[in-house]
């Protein structure tokens, strides 16, 4: 059964195989240059200044080709759950359901979910071995980029680093091999595989990683020098913004509030914010209407924490989908 | 071992649709065994029931004395319309037979292979209907089943390859002493092979025995319009039909018919079959024949 697996799954695996060259290609070529500039600009283990340091450092190396590889080493692993849902798990069973081959290859003196434990573990594996493979290669490569912005706990980094591309691709693939199984319709399959996933790489973030998350509250007075964006809109309704609390952080919720509690809402005083105003009278105007900044957020030092819980959920997930897959195979399939 | 199959009660619903109904069968080991009825008369249903890759709804069946189970190394199955990978060669075919069958005969598959002619590099999407079918039932020979269930093999093949499978099959039933069930929509591709029959209609088993016993026992019988039908214990109308001047039926009997109104001759197995399928199709004589039997 081993044999034919790999039979049917080489041209995929060639596929997969290719993606990683091109990847590990681009990324070992350019890497001496990225981590030359690293260590040259001061910011590698710098005691002071460091933050000037790492704009610097930044500055320099998120230009051209790097800046390209940097961008889409995020994509490839955003995208990877999908193509391997959807290429590899989505065909896995529907194709032979399609075709009737199930009927040919149960027929042989081996049990369907025998069949189906080694068609499962061995493309399994590869997706682990090639996703893990190429988040390794974009992890590290990116090391530096992401020590010096030090944002990789946000949204839209967190899953294309560290260990949960892992789950992600692991239960993407789970995700299309029930699909398929389901819709006995390799093209159906993929459709629906290709949403599915889409929705899980939506939900997580939105839904699910929060409640993973242990996030920091802070309340602080109104700094004048932190104001991020300020708004007035016709009928004098006033919105303003502050910088998050801790850089990097991957903020929850950012509010600012008046003496009750309530978000800020204005209205604006005309002749100090309006047109007659200037920045500075409208910031004096700002400070004494007593307002305050309520933040909730995931620090960047959760990083790992959060990674490890994300990934539990995403295996026990594809563990559960797995299962799943199993009794429909014995029970619903024919 | 006296069963091959045995069946009691055996039905299989889809949802509303009852494929197969009440099945009761028994099907003796060592046999050719042809199982004929039109298009959705359950043929395929029985086969896989038999074969464990469906579970029945209700009733019991036994296969070689055991539960049926889908992945047996004592039975060969080759589903309906032959499916073979076709990304894969000839060669990986019985390449994945060896690695999937503890007894797998290499030789056998291989020779078999080799008197076909077949290409063993060749792709099986690139082979004809008949090489593709003959590939599907070397797989299933070459795993050395004790029972080996073919659905609908020749349907697509052209008389020519029809007439080639059919030989192999019973070449390898004949060296080999297996039972075989065998299903088909066509009485003339199991007339060459079949020793024992079922003729399954409208989701019902309509007959089944020997094909001697029925052939010994079904008479054609021929008289005048409106000849008092013959009745008595063991006889049974089969099927009747008439035109303006004569009468024409076939009968079941166990004793040979010697009433003076009716001129009996034998029937062939064709014929035969054809009558219990005709009658069938005809609502209103279902009921008669349910109560001559």
């Amino acid at each position: 059964m081993i044999w034919l697996t790999w039979r049917q799954f080489r041209t995929q695996a060639l596929v997969g195989a290719v993606l990683l060259a091109v990847v590990a290609a681009a990324l070992l070529a350019t890497a001496p240059g990225l981590f030359d500039r690293y260590h040259d600009s001061g910011f590698a283990g710098c005691a002071t200044g460091c933050a000037q340091l790492a704009q610097a450092f930044t500055d320099d190396v998120l230009r051209g080709a790097t800046k390209t590889f940097y961008r889409v080493g995020v994509a490839v692993l955003f995208l990877l759950p999908a193509l391997v849902g959807v290429f590899w798990g989505a065909p896995l069973v529907a194709r032979e359901l399609e075709a009737g081959t199930h009927r040919l290859v149960w027929s042989q003196t081996i049990t369907r979910s025998r069949w189906l434990i080694v068609k499962l573990t061995g493309v399994g594996l590869a997706v682990i071995l090639l996703t893990g493979l190429i988040s390794l290669l974009v992890t590290w490569w990116s090391g530096p980029i992401d020590e010096a912005q030090g944002d990789r706990i946000t949204p839209l980094l967190f899953a294309a680093r560290g260990v949960v591309p892992l789950g992600h691709a692991a239960l993407a693939f789970v995700i299309g091999v029930l699909t398929g199984l389901i819709a006995r319709r390799a093209v159906l399959a993929m459709g629906i595989t290709l949403l599915l996933v889409a929705a899980v790489q939506i939900a997580v973030p939105t839904l699910i990683r929060p409640l993973l998350a242990s996030p920091v509250s802070s309340t602080a007075a109104f700094d004048p020098e932190r104001i991020d964006g300020i708004s007035i809109s016709n009928d004098s309704v006033m919105r303003v913004s502050l910088q998050p609390p801790v850089a990097g952080a991957w903020v929850l919720s950012n509010r600012t509030v008046d003496a009750r509690g309530d978000e800020f809402r204005g209205p604006a005083d005309r002749t100090k914010c309006g047109r007659e105003g200037s920045p500075e009278v409208c910031e004096g105007w700002l400070q004494a209407q007593n307002l305050r900044q309520e933040a909730s957020y995931v620090p960047p030092g959760q990083f790992w924490s959060l990674q490890w819980r994300e990934l539990g959920v995403l295996a026990a997930l594809t563990v559960l989908i797995a299962m799943f897959s199993f009794w429909w195979l014995r029970r619903r399939t024919t | 071992m006296t069963s091959a199959v045995s069946t009691s009660g055996l039905t299989k619903r889809y949802g509303r649709r009852t494929a197969l109904r009440d099945c009761t069968l028994d099907l003796p080991a060592g046999h050719v065994v042809g199982l004929v009825g039109p298009n959705g008369a359950g043929k395929s249903t029985l086969l896989q029931l038999t074969c464990g890759l469906l579970a029945p709804t209700d009733g019991t069946i036994a296969v070689l004395g055991g539960p049926p189970a889908n992945g047996s190394a004592r039975i060969g199955f080759v589903a309906q319309d032959t499916p073979v990978y076709v990304g894969l060669t000839v060669a990986e075919h019985l390449r994945m037979g060896a690695h999937l069958n503890p007894a797998w005969d290499r030789q056998l598959a291989e020779s078999r292979i080799a008197d076909l002619g077949l290409d063993p590099g060749q792709k099986a999407g690139r082979l004809s209907g008949g090489q593709r079918a003959q590939l599907a039932l070397t797989m299933a020979v070459a795993k050395h089943p004790e029972l080996l269930l073919l659905d609908e093999p020749v349907a697509a093949l052209d008389p020519l390859a029809r007439r080639e499978f059919l030989q192999g099959l019973m070449e390898f039933a004949a060296d080999q002493g297996v039972s075989v069930i065998m299903s088909s929509h066509l009485v003339a591709d199991l007339e060459r092979v079949c020793d024992y029959l079922v003729v399954l209609v409208g989701s019902r088993v309509r007959m089944t025995g020997e094909v001697d016993e029925l052939l010994g026992t079904h008479h054609r019988l021929t008289g005048a319009r409106r000849a008092e039908v013959p009745a008595g214990p063991g006889v049974e109308v089969v099927y009747a039909s008439h035109t303006d001047v004569q009468s024409s039926l076939i009968v079941r009997s166990s004793a040979p018919i010697d009433d003076p109104a009716w001129t009996a001759d034998p029937v062939d197995l064709e014929d035969m079959v054809l009558a219990y399928l005709t009658e069938a199709g005809r609502p209103g004589r279902e009921r008669t024949l349910e109560s001559h039997r």
